[in-house]
């Protein structure tokens, strides 16, 4: 595909195909010295990341071409421009892309970036150690991590005081907390219909989603549809928690808790702006994970990576440089509560001095990324997004019972990964 | 003119079309209610019905926030663009398929439609390497040309078209008239309904239209408003003050061509009489 | 019907709709070279903005890997016979677009015949029913979902301040509830379709039927009905390869959920082609349900030409 009119080329028809300076293919709009092509999630433009846009701008004499994309809208662009041979210089993921597309050649290593700025700019030694392993394939770096977060147990501390409730920590004293709190147009509880708010109780249970050795799913399999059926039963049996609604938004426990309407739910820092925006007054504890077998929670957050063919791979690892500084990192967790990988982060007054913000952050240590194992199958796609987002939602929605619909699901998986 | 009974039937008519009106019309009351809410009500669990002051600052803050006016000058001129060339182009190729015999006639219209049996997203990537290849991408050309005719309104066309007298046409084609203008003087204001209602559609489609957009434009500055929209959902929930006000913009257009383009539709049966 | 017996045409060959007038006796030259003249540019156009890509698409479905570059023969096909997940999401489209085709006939219908008569406020009317078709799928979607959810939609909240039962269709019926929303928002537009066909019927007809001692529903039968076959041919055609490819619905109401009842089949494919990122299979089983919207429509057509010969 070489010799494709790059992307950004300008508005005007049969405009001369030019890729060979850096990033000087005529600017959008027609000015400047070049682009720098960038996807960015929607809801991470920060003004502490304006401030980076800017400086950078200025020192290269480039313009830096922001898309913003909702994630399902900039995969779908993603891989049109992949297919297309045509792809940004910077893409920032949602968690799991990576290695996925270092699996099938379209990210770049950036093991040589990495060896020669690593040290100045203090990766790997200064990033949790766990998003490393989740932003590499075959021993090198293909990404670097650019926000953390984990899943917590958020609380309205009213509530919990006023039925004389302590903050539970195992699994018995969940339930004993979420029927005690649950009564007068309340709920103890509200689970999310979206599938990964699941996995925190199935890694408390000891489950792995897939273990290369014997290449099977869901192990040990009791565990997980004790897992399961656990919070099917805080539904339909307990009746401590409401039936989640089908659909494609997150916001739904958030909104409970806010409104005074469930008293526990499982989310991430995403979630702490709104309930102080739409209830400040909310009196709100973030508790560390529970622990079945194990004290475990799901990690998640967003990386950034470099597509094999971009046209300014140097430029656009300058970027990453810089906006995954520690200055930037505090700025914008200061500016909208997002929680970022580095060790020097979490130690920074800016994150100890903010009793959430603290909690989340120690939840890194036992916060697991759960799907990596599976990724690398190159079969997540399928197995997670499809096959086991039915699974979750049959178990929790329809009532259907856990082992039937485990057994299900791992019949459909096997033959995908059979395929 | 002829008037016709009240009737019991026309009593309860009315019963049940207001009823079927309100529940049309409410819901989108209620996002026009959201447009003037501010965000803590939109994102509130106990929803709002109507906000205690209204934010009429929310149509001010799109165009703050993102170049909203960008968005519409882009939607107008792709979407009017190829209305226009729907209604030049499509009741031309209807006409054919309604009024001339020629071989392969039922095997070429059912390929015609086969083009609507494939949705875009299928064929969207070789149309994208296409215009990449042409170097169109982030141009209006890109987000017209693609769409320049299409099989909808062409069946739609031939439908109307046929019921149309052939003695009409044989009549001008004694006179000597050249086809193209036996099309334009005796074809089309026959058909007038039929071109309000291809080119109110085509228009209402294409101005939502969301997929092609998204994926032909490489700046924020040449994003149509659906495509621009959705700037304003964070990662995890929708600002939906700011959703619904565009969403409400979004209308405004195409109630407009509706209210113009309806008389053509709408006279009744007393009028078709006149013809 | 004389005049369509006459030719004698090739079964291919069929008479076209409305089977009258002077120069369908023969294939006259001049006209077949002027149509195949309009018609060049028309299918050059469609050929490469439509039939260059579809074929990409097929040749695709016989691909597999990221990149829909290996060659896999006919696995894809042989996958689809055996994907429970695909045949699901098939029941369920067919059950949406029947509906959905069904009830857009006769609602439509049905309301361009109330509304086709000189009420008071009738271009009021109309243009109220017609308004939810002038937004988006994705809008009316997002409208809906902060109506119905259970727990946190505006119409619950209405409902139990009105001291009535509160509803969870979205988790009890949710294939009921996205059709219904379908229906509410397209209703509007098949009876602006009608409408448009209504015109078309001289008002002698009604006349002379009302003269021979015709009620309502004879004339409805007998007239209305048999002259609107070309609208109700589009209708039907277009209301069926729109909802068996109806995928907003499911994309941002529902999310296909909960579990897989809502899975609308292009809304899967979407997803096998996006989320898992595997275009040879998406190409199969988009190709699939081609054959199955080509079968659907030329049995249609086939039909409406059979309904115009009745009268």
């Amino acid at each position: 595909m070489a010799g494709l009119a790059a992307p950004w080329l300008s508005s005007c028809a049969g405009a001369p195909e030019d890729d060979a300076s850096t990033g000087a293919s005529g600017g959008s709009g027609g000015g400047g010295g070049g682009d720098l092509t960038v996807y960015w999630n929607a809801g991470h433009a920060y003004a502490a990341y304006d401030k980076v846009i800017a400086e950078f701008q200025e020192e290269h004499g480039v313009t830096v071409n922001m898309q913003k994309y909702q994630w399902d809208d900039l995969r779908t662009r993603l891989l049109s421009d992949l297919a297309s041979g045509n792809p940004p210089d910077l893409v920032e993921e949602s968690g799991g892309w990576v290695q996925e597309f270092a699996t099938t050649g379209d990210a770049l290593s950036l093991q040589e970036y990495v060896d020669a700025d690593g040290e100045e700019m203090g990766f790997p030694e200064d990033w949790q150690p766990k998003t490393i392993s989740r932003n590499s394939y075959e021993g090198e770096v293909y990404g670097i991590q650019l926000h953390l977060t984990c899943t917590m147990l958020l609380y309205n501390r009213a509530m919990l005081d006023a039925a004389g409730v302590e903050v539970p920590t195992t699994w018995d004293d969940f339930l004993d907390a979420a029927t005690r709190l649950t009564g007068d147009g309340v709920y103890g509880f509200a689970l999310n219909q979206d599938r990964s708010y699941s996995w925190p109780w199935l890694l408390q249970n000891g489950v792995r989603y897939y273990d290369p050795d014997g290449g099977d799913l869901l192990v040990p399999r009791d565990k997980a549809i004790e897992a399961l059926q656990f919070q099917a039963d805080l539904v339909h049996r307990h009746q401590v928690a409401p039936v989640p609604t089908p659909g494609t938004d997150y916001s739904g426990p958030q909104k409970l808790l806010s409104a005074g309407r469930a008293a526990m739910i499982l989310t991430g820092p995403w979630d702490l702006a709104p309930i102080q925006q739409t209830s400040p007054d909310l009196n709100l504890g973030v508790a560390p994970a529970l622990a079945n077998d194990v004290q475990a929670t799901v990690q998640a957050g967003t990386s950034v990576f470099i597509p094999r063919k971009a046209k300014n791979p140097d430029l656009a690892w300058d970027f990453i440089k810089r906006i995954t500084a520690l200055d930037v990192e505090k700025a914008a967790t200061e500016e909208a509560g997002m929680l970022m990988p580095r060790l020097s982060w979490a130690e920074d007054p800016v994150v100890q001095e903010n009793e959430r913000y603290a909690a989340f952050a120690e939840g890194f240590a036992y916060a697991v990324d759960y799907t990596e194992d599976l990724r690398l199958t190159g079969k997540s796609g399928e197995i997670n997004e499809q096959l086991y987002n039915t699974l979750y939602q049959d178990v929790v929605m329809n009532n259907t019972p856990a082992e039937t619909a485990v057994d299900t699901f791992v019949t459909e998986a096997r033959k995908v990964l059979d395929a | 003119m002829h008037i016709r009974p009240v009737s019991p039937a026309r009593v309860a008519g009315y019963a049940l079309l207001t009823v079927v009106c309100a529940l049309t019309v409410v819901p989108l009351l209620y996002m026009g209610t959201l447009s003037l809410q501010t965000e803590a009500e939109t994102l509130a669990a106990d929803p709002v019905l109507w906000p205690e002051s209204p934010q009429f600052g929310n149509y001010v803050e799109l165009f703050e926030r993102a170049p909203f006016g960008n968005f519409i000058v882009n939607s107008l001129i792709v979407a009017g663009g190829i209305t226009v060339a729907h209604l030049v182009f499509d009741p031309l190729v209807g006409y054919v398929f309604a009024k001339f015999r020629f071989p392969l006639r039922n095997t070429l219209f059912v390929a015609l439609l086969a083009t609507l049996m494939i949705p875009l997203f299928v064929r969207m990537i070789p149309l994208y390497v296409m215009m990449s290849n042409l170097g169109w991408l982030n141009s209006y050309q890109a987000l017209i040309v693609p769409f320049l005719m299409d099989a909808f309104g062409i069946f739609l066309m031939r439908q109307f078209i046929q019921p149309i007298p052939d003695d009409l046409i044989q009549a001008a084609r004694i006179d000597g008239a050249s086809e193209l203008r036996i099309y334009a003087r005796v074809i089309l204001p026959q058909v007038k309904p039929a071109l309000a209602v291809l080119g109110l559609f085509t228009f209402v489609f294409q101005w939502n239209e969301f997929l092609w957009p998204l994926v032909a434009t490489t700046t924020e500055e040449m994003r149509t408003i659906p495509v621009g929209l959705t700037l304003f959902n964070q990662e995890y929930f929708t600002l939906w003050h700011l959703t619904a006000a565009g969403s409400v913009i979004l209308f405004v257009p195409t109630v407009l061509l509706f209210l113009f383009s309806q008389r053509y539709f709408v006279r009744g049966i007393t009028l078709s009489g006149l013809k | 019907m004389s005049a369509a017996t006459t030719t004698a045409p090739s079964p291919s060959e069929a008479p076209p709709l409305r089977p009258r007038g002077p120069f369908r006796r023969s294939l006259n030259r001049r006209y077949v070279i002027t149509a195949y003249l309009f018609l060049l540019p028309a299918f050059a156009f469609f050929g490469l903005m439509f039939y260059l890509p579809i074929g990409n698409v097929i040749a695709n479905s016989f691909n597999t890997g990221p990149q829909a570059d290996v060659y896999a023969g006919l696995e894809n096909y042989r996958r689809a016979l055996d994907d429970s997940a695909v045949h699901n999401s098939f029941t369920v489209t067919v059950v949406f677009g029947a509906a959905t085709t069904i009830g857009a006939i006769v609602l439509g219908l049905g309301l361009a015949m109330v509304l086709n008569q000189r009420l008071r406020g009738r271009v009021v009317f109309r243009a109220m029913l017609l308004v939810p078709y002038l937004t988006s799928v994705a809008i009316i979607g997002l409208l809906w979902r902060n109506i119905l959810d259970p727990q946190l939609g505006i119409l619950n909240r209405v409902l139990s301040d009105l001291g009535l039962p509160t509803q969870t269709w979205l988790n009890t019926h949710p294939l009921a509830t996205i059709i219904a929303v379908t229906l509410w928002m397209n209703v509007g537009y098949t009876m602006v379709l009608f409408l448009a066909g209504l015109q078309g019927i001289p008002e002698e007809f009604y006349e002379a039927a009302t003269v021979d001692g015709a009620g309502p529903w004879q004339r409805f039968w007998r007239i209305t009905l048999p002259l609107l076959t070309p609208t109700t041919l589009f209708v039907s055609v277009m209301a069926v390869i729109s909802g068996l490819q109806a995928f907003g619905q499911a994309y941002i109401i529902t999310g296909g959920g909960p579990a897989d009842r809502t899975d609308l089949y292009i809304f899967h494919v979407f997803n096998v082609a996006f989320t898992s990122r595997d275009f040879g299979y998406a190409s199969a089983l988009s190709f699939l349900l081609f054959l199955v919207i080509v079968l659907f429509t030329v049995v249609q057509l086939r039909l409406g030409r059979r309904g115009e010969v009745q009268y």
